[in-house]
């Protein structure tokens, strides 16, 4: 089993929208800290990256990268996948209900109609060249519908190519892999590493936000291209068991549970 | 530099959130929160500081809504906010859930504009251990009245 090493970049997409960029608007993160990666949390992330073998020297698999992207104020990647058009549907079933028993009671208020149009809500349609969105009914950062323009949640970040210094290298070879993960709607990047050449090669994540905008009274979503960069530090140490600090062997479990 | 638009002026209209990024495996097997917790809020344009660190300071104002969330850095542990514990005249968090599931949020209305930084304490579940785990390092509301006095 390959190890496997996951990079989250957090976002701040509110931020990078206005500034249209992301410099001082995002964050990394790798689990390697124990390994040796520096930077973790800020924009300087380098990844460590040991070698594939162990301290007898036997040939270890190789590593691999995964990149996971999320925005900050966002409802978070934990909610189950499809949680936005789950979200999006439940409200729609509701608003039908209520909708059938206030004409079964016959008498229709004002605030109950100002409360339907507000689970109603807005959809969003995907802009011609956009990729990756599909029209859906705009919900908040809470999970509630909304017509607010401004209220909106922010779309999960989507990463649209690798590049770099450690890509023409052919440090690592990344490419984007479907699966039936959970968490990120499926769709993630991913790189085996060539840790034959220890050193410190930079790479750059292409990165797509999206916009919601108002054109001809529909809203659109407007995607918005901008990329950011880090770095992998490839090492030659052995890899090691991140239980016992060797190499493969038997954990350090008791051969015995304690006697309590 | 970014520029400096109308945000000081006007009122945000998504909550000010407050994400928490926890490496649960790493807290868990080192039994220390503190190196393992990273604080970033959405209001660096109004002048929050501390980004990455468990002393974020949020620069808030008065009517402003809270929102506190977690995001783990593994997705397989799990991991919750349990407890915010602040000064009630300053805000009363509330604990909610993204509706039609179990992943916890919190949030808050701030009640007063802040002439001083209130620290306020944060408490997460890990794992399967029932003891929550609390940062010693506080993170603090701050208001935008005593930005210079701090020096960070």
């Amino acid at each position: 089993m390959a190890q496997q090493h996951g990079i989250i970049v957090l976002f701040d997409v509110e931020n990078a929208l206005r500034t249209r960029s992301l410099d001082g608007n995002t964050y990394w993160f790798d689990n390697m800290k124990f390994l040796g990666s520096s930077g973790v949390g800020t924009e300087q992330l380098e990844t460590i990256v040991p070698g594939t073998y162990f301290l007898d020297g036997s040939q270890a698999t190789e590593q691999v990268l995964n990149w996971l992207p999320a925005a900050l104020g966002s409802i978070p990647p934990t909610v189950p996948r499809n949680y936005l058009a789950e979200q999006a549907r439940a409200e729609d079933r509701r608003t039908l209900e209520e909708l059938a028993s206030l004409s079964a009671e016959g008498g229709v208020g004002e605030t109950e109609v100002k409360q339907l149009q507000r689970r109603v809500g807005k959809r969003a349609r995907k802009a011609e060249s956009g990729r990756g969105l599909t029209p859906a009914k705009l919900l908040d950062v809470t999970g509630k519908a909304t017509s607010s323009t401004e209220a909106y949640n922010y779309p999960a970040p989507v990463i649209t190519d690798i590049t770099g210094e450690a890509v023409t290298e052919k440090i690592i070879y990344p490419a984007q892999y479907g699966s039936p993960d959970m968490i990120y709607d499926g769709w993630y990047w991913a790189a085996t590493v060539d840790t034959s050449r220890p050193g410190v090669y930079a790479y750059t994540v292409h990165v797509q936000l999206h916009e919601l905008v108002e054109r001809n009274d529909e809203l659109v979503w407007e995607s918005v291209d901008l990329t950011c960069e880090s770095s992998l530090k490839i090492i030659s140490d052995p890899k090691r068991n991140g239980f016992t600090g060797a190499g493969l062997g038997v954990l350090p479990l008791p051969p015995v549970p304690a006697a309590g | 530099m970014p520029p400096r638009t109308r945000q000081t002026e006007r009122r945000p209209v998504r909550p000010v959130t407050i994400t928490a990024v926890v490496d649960p495996v790493a807290a868990l097997a080192s039994e220390n929160l503190d190196d393992n917790l990273y604080l970033y809020d959405t209001n660096k344009a109004a002048g929050s500081t501390g980004f990455g660190t468990p002393e974020l300071r949020s620069r808030v104002r008065k009517g402003d809504t809270l929102l506190w969330n977690v995001l783990p850095l593994e997705c397989e542990t799990y991991v919750a906010l349990t407890d915010i514990e602040i000064d009630p005249r300053i805000a009363e968090p509330t604990r909610k859930v993204y509706p039609g599931t179990d992943i916890v949020f919190w949030t808050a209305e701030v009640k007063q504009d802040l002439t001083e930084p209130v620290p306020y304490r944060l408490s997460f579940l890990l794992g399967t251990v029932s003891t929550p785990f609390s940062p010693t390092a506080r993170p603090a509301l701050a208001g935008p009245s005593d930005e210079g006095k701090e020096g960070r």
